[in-house]
C-alpha cells in the first residue's frame, strides 16, 4: 500500500472508448503499434518525432526517436499484462520536460475489455497528478471566468459530438 | 480574451500543436496579425511555443487550464480518437496508410 500522503489528491481523468476490434488486436495496436497512430505533434523532443515506441515489458521504456537522431523518453511501463491491461508512468513535467524521478510522475492505466459483440472497451485512467508537485498546483493560474478554457472545452465537446 | 480570432486560434490548437505558417494559412488574416495574436496569447499564459528543428510550434500552455487535470481531459480525447481510427482500419498490415 502507498504510505500516507499529505498532498491533496486530484481526481483522475477517466476516458472510455469502444473500438470495433478484438481485445488482442486493440492491445497490440495501442502498444506495439503506437507508432502507427500516435499524433506526430505530441512529443517533447527538440526536433520532429520520427517514431514512437513502447517497450512491451515491465520496466520498458516509452520513448520517441527524433529526426535529429536523439531518443526522447517520456514514460516507463510499470505493469505489463497483455492483452488486458498495462500501466505506464507519465514522466513529463508540466512544462513538457522529462521527469526522471518516477515518484514525481503521474500514472496512466489502460484496460482492454472484450465485449460480446466482438468489440473492445478501452478504459484509460490518468491519475496521481498531485505527484507532479508544485508545478501541478501552481498551474491554477487565474484565467478569467468568462472566455477561459472551460468555455472552449465545451465548444470543442459540442463540435466533437457533431463529428 | 474577447477577440474572436484568438478564440478560434485556441480552439484550433485544441487539436494539437501547429507551426505559425499553418495557422496563418487557415485564418483570413495576415501572418503578422497571427503572430501578434499568438504573442498576446503567450503573454496570457494560454499558449506556449517551442522549437522543433527549424520551425516553431505553438501549443496550448497547461498553465492556461484550471489544472493539469483539465489539460489532460482534452489531451486524452485527441489521443483516443487517433487510436480508435487506427485500430478500426481494416487490418491490412500495420503500415497500411501511405
Amino acid at each position: 500500500m502507498t504510505s500516507t500522503v499529505d498532498q491533496t489528491s486530484v481526481t483522475p481523468v477517466r476516458k472510455s472508448v469502444t473500438v470495433k476490434a478484438g481485445g488482442e488486436r486493440a492491445f497490440e495496436v495501442f502498444t506495439q503499434g503506437i507508432d502507427t497512430w500516435w499524433p506526430r505533434t505530441h512529443h517533447i523532443g527538440k526536433s520532429p518525432m520520427k517514431k514512437a515506441i513502447i517497450e512491451g515489458r515491465a520496466g520498458g521504456r516509452c520513448y520517441s526517436e527524433q529526426v535529429d537522431g536523439t531518443d526522447c523518453d517520456w514514460g516507463e511501463v510499470l505493469v505489463w499484462e497483455p492483452p488486458r491491461r498495462f500501466v505506464m508512468a507519465w514522466k513529463i513535467t508540466h512544462q513538457w520536460g522529462y521527469e526522471p524521478d518516477v515518484k514525481k510522475a503521474s500514472e496512466v492505466e489502460v484496460r482492454f475489455t472484450p465485449l460480446e459483440d466482438g468489440s473492445t472497451r478501452v478504459d484509460l485512467e490518468h491519475r496521481y497528478f498531485e505527484r507532479h508537485g508544485a508545478g501541478g498546483a501552481a498551474m491554477r493560474t487565474a484565467v478569467d471566468s468568462t472566455g477561459g478554457w472551460n468555455d472552449l472545452l465545451q465548444l470543442y465537446a459540442a463540435q466533437a459530438a457533431q463529428g | 480574451m474577447g477577440d474572436a480570432t484568438r478564440r478560434a486560434i485556441l480552439a484550433r490548437l485544441l487539436d494539437g500543436p501547429l507551426p505559425v505558417g499553418k495557422l496563418a494559412g487557415e485564418f483570413p488574416v495576415s501572418r503578422p496579425a497571427i503572430s501578434q495574436h499568438l504573442r498576446i496569447l503567450k503573454q496570457a499564459n494560454l499558449v506556449m511555443d517551442r522549437a522543433e528543428g527549424t520551425r516553431r510550434l505553438y501549443q496550448l500552455n497547461p498553465e492556461g487550464f484550471d489544472s493539469l487535470r483539465e489539460y489532460f481531459e482534452q489531451f486524452w480525447n485527441q489521443i483516443l480518437d487517433a487510436f480508435k481510427k487506427a485500430v478500426e482500419q481494416p487490418p491490412t498490415k500495420e503500415k497500411s496508410k501511405s
